[in-house]
């Protein structure tokens, strides 16, 4: 499987706010933040939960400024960010 | 089964043996093999583990090289793993250095590299830290009693269940010529968190 | 929008209570309940997903005023019932 992200891109965190088990934080989402890495493969704990089929997919570190996430900060988030919760940063409106 | 009632009034502990001897019952648990595992857990993992990385990678570059880039398979060079848990966990090792300062925290739960580290502390796993260290670190560090320079900045890691973060810290000054068992004794859980400097 | 256990930066928490030194378990129930929820997932009765999933569908203000692992506790005990291992008449003791 290809990984749609590399290190340095820029990508956005979805803005969904799903009725089940996710592991994008609300803190997070709608931010653009940049790829570090690739820190592993695995299901999507959002389909995990539901015992839905999901099979592995790239988990990213992706690096936020503090500023972008709450508007205030001069420190770094970084967080690991699993494929589906990514849209690269240039979509406009992205959901 | 016993008959007892335990509604809502009884303490958690008689809801929690009751649980097991229902459990028991259904042939889903072994009371022994429990307390075995208890046991090993409690006895395995510890701070001395993560202590003793960061000591070797103090004195040894190589080792702290290899450890930076890949710390799954440098651990085993100390006969440590992260192993032993209900998942495979990937480790992350960040350093600190002179202009960076690193801080983990699992903001959904408590996801922490037990097998180094010992169980969590509570106030790891509480809201406010959870809340506040990716919002304020530098105030949650402050409250901790560790004032960070000004020009020192920080990156917050918020682990997840796959892959949990530990700190370098920087090497203390004045430490040269100790020895790795000395070194090992500097490092403490909460510098291994990052909410102390060592 | 979201669930009760998704905190990170929202404001209004206290200073964070550190202890200087302290026990793994403050009670043997709490070690009980880390050994339990370790037995069923590794009899497969649930996963770890599901389990975290479990903790988070709390009533948010049960969630706020339980400890831990009485989180845990009520994790387990929903996934019990979920599950069709055991009623919630049993786990009463009826």
């Amino acid at each position: 499987m290809t990984e749609k992200f590399s290190a340095g891109d820029k990508v956005r965190a979805s803005r969904v706010d799903p009725p089940h088990h996710t592991r994008l934080p609300r803190y997070v989402r709608g931010a653009i933040g940049t790829v570090l890495n690739v820190t592993g493969r695995h299901p999507l704990p959002d389909n995990r939960a539901r015992q839905l089929a999901a099979e592995p997919e790239p988990v990213y570190a992706v690096r936020f400024a503090a500023s972008e996430l709450f508007g205030e900060g001069d420190h770094t988030v970084t967080i690991e960010l699993w494929e589906s919760y990514l849209r690269p940063a240039e979509l406009a409106g992205a959901e | 089964m016993s008959g007892d009632h335990v509604g809502p009034a009884a303490t958690v502990a008689a809801r929690v043996r009751h649980l097991e001897s229902l459990l028991e019952q259904r042939g889903l648990i072994d009371p022994d093999g429990l307390d075995r595992a208890l046991e090993a857990f409690v006895a395995r993992a510890s701070p001395a583990n993560g202590a003793r990385l960061v000591a070797r990678a103090w004195l040894d570059d190589e080792f702290c090289a290899r450890l930076l880039a890949d710390a799954d398979t440098a651990l085993p060079e100390l006969g440590l793993s992260m192993g032993g848990g209900l998942q495979t966990q990937r480790l992350i090792v960040v350093a600190n250095t002179r202009d960076i300062h690193n801080v983990i925290v699992c903001t959904l739960c408590s996801c922490y590299p037990i097998a180094l580290l010992g169980p969590s502390p509570t106030w790891y796993k509480s809201e406010a830290y959870r809340s506040r260290v990716v919002r304020e670190p530098r105030e949650v560090l402050r409250e901790f009693g560790f004032v960070l320079d000004p020009s020192v900045k920080i990156n917050v890691w918020d682990a997840s269940a796959e892959t949990r973060y530990l700190v370098l810290p920087l090497r203390p000054a004045g430490t040269e010529g100790l020895p790795e068992d000395a070194l090992t004794a500097l490092v403490t859980r909460n510098g291994l968190i990052g909410v102390a400097p060592v | 929008m979201g669930r009760i256990h998704d905190v990170g930066g929202m404001q209004g928490f206290p200073a964070v209570d550190h202890e200087q030194e302290e026990l793994p378990f403050h009670a043997d129930w709490e070690a009980h309940v880390f050994a339990l929820n370790g037995a069923l997932i590794g009899r497969g009765v649930y996963n770890l997903d599901e389990f975290r999933d479990a903790v988070e569908r709390m009533p948010p203000q049960e969630y706020l005023a339980s400890s831990y692992y009485e989180r845990w506790l009520h994790a387990i005990t929903t996934l019990l019932v979920e599950k069709g291992v055991l009623t919630e008449e049993e786990m009463l003791g009826d």
